[in-house]
């Protein structure tokens, strides 16, 4: 189903939409054409998340990889596998995304490590940052955070 | 005139949306959900949608017989329950539900139980009316493609 910009007769569509914006995203979604193949690692408890993640991510030709707790992240990583980008949710069951960030940085790991949350506090982003992610956006991840960082990862 | 019905169906969902978006029941994120289906995954947004509702109902099980509990007082716990309710909501483009989750995570931060019990049934109220309207959303959705892949017969 091709998204549509609804035209109710309720509303003021100004209100609720700014179709500059929305276009910009569209833009966003389709703009982008990888060279390299680039490898992923979705780190998230949630599984509406981490499906909607993977799908964003593979939606612009990333190849990923999910898990749902911090401790099998830590292990995926200590058994070799390598990726160009990881994205790991700060609230984790089992190992907290704080210290599976800390641990993965630990093992001598540098690849971009991209922290996501719904909760948003200047606290919980210098603790995320200090613990070793290089960006930290609160949830929903977009198109507009990431773009940038493919581009980067790609050597665009 | 078989052809009108799926015209007239998209008008239908067209007023739903804008109703959905101007009454703040779901925000431009769930734009996004739509334009990452395509004819590889045509029904990408109902699926994703159901994960969420499965998600989301175990999660409002766990708040209510948590706050049922006369002993309560685990706090954290709940607001790890609201953090994991707030993103996913968010990656949805679910607005009002995500905003009463924001509220209901205030009121446990302040361990004020009184609180969580009225934001608990204000969520499950929002949450109801969503889900109800995404029904509807994909039945017109689904009727809609069955109206347009109707053919005209030949005329001789």
């Amino acid at each position: 189903m091709a998204p549509t910009l609804p035209s109710g007769d309720q509303a003021s569509d100004q209100d609720n939409w700014d179709n500059g914006r929305l276009a910009r995203k569209r833009q966003l979604l389709t703009e982008i054409v990888l060279r390299n193949r680039l490898t992923a690692l979705v780190v998230d408890g949630d599984t509406t998340c981490r499906v909607l993640e993977q799908l964003l991510l593979r939606s612009y030709g990333v190849q990923t990889q999910g898990v749902d707790n911090g401790r099998d992240a830590v292990a995926l990583i200590a058994s070799g596998v390598k990726f160009n980008l990881i994205i790991i949710d700060m609230i984790l069951p089992v190992l907290n995304g704080l210290e599976a960030t800390r641990q993965i940085r630990d093992m001598g790991v540098h690849c971009k490590m991209l922290g996501v949350t719904a909760c948003s506090g200047e606290s919980e982003r210098q603790a995320f940052l200090a613990a070793g992610v290089d960006v930290f956006i609160e949830k929903p991840l977009d198109p507009e955070h990431l773009v940038p960082i493919l581009r980067e990862l790609d050597g665009q | 005139m078989l052809g009108l019905d799926a015209d007239r169906l998209r008008a239908d969902l067209n007023r739903l949306l804008a109703f959905l978006f101007h009454q703040g029941i779901l925000d431009e994120q769930y734009l996004q959900l739509q334009q990452l289906q395509d004819e590889s995954s045509p029904n990408f947004v109902s699926e994703v949608v159901n994960i969420y509702f499965h998600e989301s109902e175990k999660l409002l099980r766990n708040l209510r017989s948590s706050l049922m509990d006369r002993e309560f007082s685990d706090y954290d716990k709940m607001g790890i329950h609201l953090n994991q309710f707030i993103g996913s909501s968010s990656s949805i483009g679910a607005k009002r539900v995500r905003n009463v989750c924001v509220a209901f995570r205030a009121a446990s931060d302040q361990y004020n139980r009184a609180g969580c019990l009225r934001a608990l049934e204000l969520l499950e109220h929002e949450y109801c009316i969503l889900k109800n309207k995404l029904h509807e959303l994909f039945q017109i959705e689904q009727q809609r493609l069955l109206a347009a892949g109707v053919r005209y017969p030949m005329l001789n």
